[in-house]
């Protein structure tokens, strides 16, 4: 916890998976693997178009069953990096179903979510499996208030992993 | 995504106000008594009691069972929750890169010995 990196605020994951790097690519470029992993249990994603190239648009629907029915969250964003078979970057906006992009706290997102988030894929053969690391981080934004906002959030965060990191 | 969106509303709520933070602040520093909380603000003691009590509503901080003393003590758990958006992100990853992981098993179930490395 110590990494100083709080104030960044975001989320690094990395795996190895026992496949070939290419596979792996295809994973997060072809709309229908894409498919297979990306909507948590019990959600489909029915609509997955991925112009993978720097500039092109995404557009991925989530359909998650409620008690009410179906309900759609539609996610767009912009390809920022493609090198084949070792590093995606991609944006992420909530949106409509054209890709309109969505303020979060107008769809019921806590306070201090980016508008835009940013998730980097790396990968890495090692010994025909694959090393990945993702990042998922959020882009500052416009606003200075949310910006504040989150800088006072980060400081108290950063302020109780110290304290959490001298208990131990 | 198991988050509980009225909970998150609650303790944001609790967090929007600079005088509750403050409070949060000095105490992660260590447990404080209500009179030792209020001595850094032009407050009065009803006034910094009620701010407590959000804060001990949303989860933020809990209070001692000693009757007359009851100290404030930080509940960083629900601050962690919160502090980042990015962390609420990371158990819906792992759960998003076990499902990939099975995925991958299913399309090549035999071409790769995994026990064998």
């Amino acid at each position: 916890m110590k990494d100083g990196n709080v104030s960044q605020d975001a989320v690094t994951i990395e795996r190895i998976f026992d496949a070939p790097i290419d596979l792996i690519w295809q994973m997060w470029t072809d709309p229908q693997h894409f498919a297979a992993w990306y909507g948590p249990d019990g959600a489909s994603i029915p609509v997955a178009k991925m112009d993978v190239r720097v500039g092109g648009t995404r557009l991925v629907c989530m359909e998650v069953q409620t008690p009410g029915g179906p309900t759609q969250m539609w996610f767009t964003g912009e390809y920022r990096e493609v090198v084949e078979n070792e590093r995606l970057v991609y944006t992420e906006s909530m949106s409509d179903e054209n890709g309109n992009v969505l303020s979060p706290s107008d769809m019921g997102m806590p306070a201090g979510h980016p508008t835009t988030t940013e998730v980097r894929v790396e990968l890495e053969d090692v010994g025909g499996r694959t090393k990945m690391v993702m990042t998922h981080a959020g882009i500052p934004s416009e606003s200075p208030g949310a910006a504040g906002w989150t800088m006072a959030l980060d400081t108290l965060a950063a302020h109780v992993r110290q304290m959490i990191a001298d208990q131990n | 995504m198991a988050i509980d969106e009225d909970r998150l509303s609650q303790t944001f709520a609790a967090l929007a106000n600079s005088t509750r933070r403050a409070i949060l602040a000095r105490l992660a520093d260590g447990p404080a008594t209500v009179n030792e909380l209020a001595e850094p603000f032009e407050l009065t003691l009803p006034a910094i009691s009620k701010h407590i009590k959000v804060l001990e509503q949303a989860g933020l901080v809990r209070r001692g069972q000693l009757a007359q003393y009851r100290p404030c003590a930080l509940e960083p758990e629900r601050l962690e929750e919160v502090a980042s958006w990015a962390e609420q992100y990371r158990p819906v990853w792992e759960a998003r890169f076990d499902r990939m992981d099975n995925y991958l098993r299913q399309l090549q179930p035999a071409t790769r010995g995994r026990s064998s490395r």
